[in-house]
């Protein structure tokens, strides 16, 4: 019978651990290592940034749902992986440290047959000088304790405005190789929109200050998609929204110092500018965790396993932009050393970015990280929980299931604000996700049609709906495995 | 500020009614992009 552990417990491994849970039979063991006690729908983090959702709504203790469902929980953090064992412990394992409570401090080894690294990113504050949220007047959005405090500092600024102040609000990224630009692509629009359902909008200039090279690019090299019935570019179609709602914009800024209301940054063409403000929200670069792995006579091996990310079935050969292929992205998310560890969602270490990489002359490496954020997050996590199952039924290795970012459609449904009259979303979907350019050479690497944007209420609605689909899915209701990934 | 949409646009994007019939359209075509199925790529360009 078999054990199959799960690190992480954000969308990764959560889809993994319920699918897992459904298709094997109670012999198999299950279980899911996270040092959080709750799951958190993170796409609407945004909305508790601005207050208009409380971060209650957006979460649930893990604890109680796996107890009910047969999924074992350990709330603890992974150290080390010892992917051959050691002298003491014949098979693999893991050193996990326990955060909770009751067991703080504690360490165990947990064995396991299969392995699903699922840890998503490190949050990088630290690779910005002075960037800690809550603090230098400078926010994050990247959790609910995070949003919760992104919205005190917001609410605060909006009393002061309402008394007469004028204030500089900047949002972006915080880092020359920061990704997530959609989610602060989300944000800027909800604060802008707040300010004007609070009647302080002609208070604040605000700037979107980002690591991209052109608006929309998104971590994604931009695209070219449908728009009604024509056809436009990204950055075109961000810019009419940012002028419409009298957004500012700063390109091609790697923010790499921040004081009290001030940012520094350094531009692609070399200059260090620097930017004040009163209210920021600057997302972190991701890093890995920093895991360590031994072999079994305990000899260093983490370059196996690790590359930042962990290693999977991708082309890591160093190539120039102009040879990138979707080839190079992993198919199975597999180890190519350990074949029973597999890193879906954020975890596994991408083979290079989406986005052209450009350097200032200064030598600083300015551009987009990739985004690998919720939906193929969880398509990836559903297909390496897929092979396994098929692996432990046919008692043989099976790699069937396949899922390249180069071969998969990804929906953003970015919030441009809340409210069910008064919202708007802007829902923009790409095929694929990397672009192929070979496949599909006279539209930037990207399927036309199955490519496209539309800005309106109803993308509102549909980005509530999903949050609602999301967070029943994940707490295991009925039928919830209806519901795509 | 300039501005980049038109009033007619805005009446479009705002209009509940017309944002309804939006909305089960855009979920629909979301909906096959997304449950349309993924798969590899080496194969396919071998």
């Amino acid at each position: 019978m078999s054990k199959i552990v799960i690190l992480g417990a954000g969308i990764s491994g959560h889809v993994a651990a319920s699918h897992l849970r459904r298709k094997l039979d109670k012999t198999h063991e299950v279980i899911v290592v996270s040092p959080n006690s709750n799951y958190q729908w993170i796409p609407s983090n945004i909305w508790v940034g601005i207050g208009r959702m409380k971060s209650k709504e957006i979460l649930f203790p893990l604890a109680p749902l796996y107890k009910k469902k047969g999924i074992g929980f350990k709330q603890a953090k992974v150290t080390s992986f010892y992917p051959e064992g050691d002298s003491e412990t014949e098979k693999p394992f893991v050193v996990a440290e326990y955060v909770s409570a009751e067991k703080k401090g504690e360490t165990e080894r947990i064995t396991y047959d299969y392995l699903i690294n699922a840890t998503g990113p490190k949050l990088n504050f630290e690779a910005t000088e002075g960037l800690n949220p809550g603090t230098n007047k400078t926010y994050s959005v990247c959790t609910y304790t995070h949003a919760d405090h992104a919205n005190e500092g917001l609410q605060a600024l909006i009393a002061e405005m309402k008394k007469g102040k004028e204030a500089k609000i900047v949002i972006g990224t915080g880092h020359a190789k920061a990704t997530c630009q959609g989610a602060a692509f989300e944000y800027i629009l909800n604060v802008e929109q707040e300010l004007r359902r609070q009647k302080v909008r002609d208070k604040a200039k605000i700037t979107w200050i980002s690591n991209e090279y052109e608006l929309g690019d998104f971590g994604m090299d931009g695209m070219l998609l449908s728009y009604g019935s024509n056809i436009m570019k990204s950055h075109e179609m961000v810019e009419m929204v940012f002028e419409d709602r009298n957004i500012d914009w700063i390109l091609g800024a790697g923010v790499n110092k921040i004081e009290n209301g001030l940012a520094h940054y350094e531009t692609l063409t070399g200059e260090y500018k620097t930017i004040e403000y009163d209210f920021a929200m600057l997302i972190p670069s991701f890093s890995g965790h920093g895991f360590k792995a031994f072999d079994k006579d305990n000899n260093d091996i983490t370059e196996k396993l690790f590359k930042g990310f962990m290693i999977v079935d991708a082309d890591y050969a160093p190539k120039p932009y102009e040879d990138w292929t979707v080839q190079d992205w992993p198919e199975t998310y597999q180890n190519p050393s350990y074949k029973n560890i597999f890193a879906p969602g954020i975890a596994f270490a991408p083979p290079h970015s989406i986005s052209k990489p450009r350097k200032s002359p200064n030598g600083t490496d300015i551009f987009p990280s990739p985004p690998r954020t919720g939906m193929p997050s969880g398509i990836t996590a559903k297909l390496v929980a897929d092979n396994i199952i098929d692996s432990i039924k046919n008692n043989t290795e099976s790699l069937h299931h396949k899922g390249s970012m180069g071969n998969m459609g990804a929906a953003c449904i970015a919030s441009a604000g809340f409210g069910m009259t008064k919202g708007s979303g802007v829902s923009i979907t790409t095929f694929p996700i990397v672009p192929d350019y070979k496949k599909y050479p006279d539209t930037m690497g990207r399927k036309l049609g199955k490519t496209f944007g539309e800005i309106g209420l109803a993308g509102h609605w549909l980005k509530l709906m999903l949050h609602y689909a999301f967070i029943y899915k994940a707490k295991m209701k009925p039928f919830w495995y209806l519901i795509p990934e | 500020m300039t501005q980049r949409i038109s009033k007619f646009k805005r009446f479009v994007m705002m209009n509940p009614i017309i944002q309804f019939f939006k909305f089960i359209f855009l979920s629909l075509k979301v909906l096959i992009i997304v449950a349309g199925g993924h798969g590899g790529t080496r194969e396919v360009h071998k």
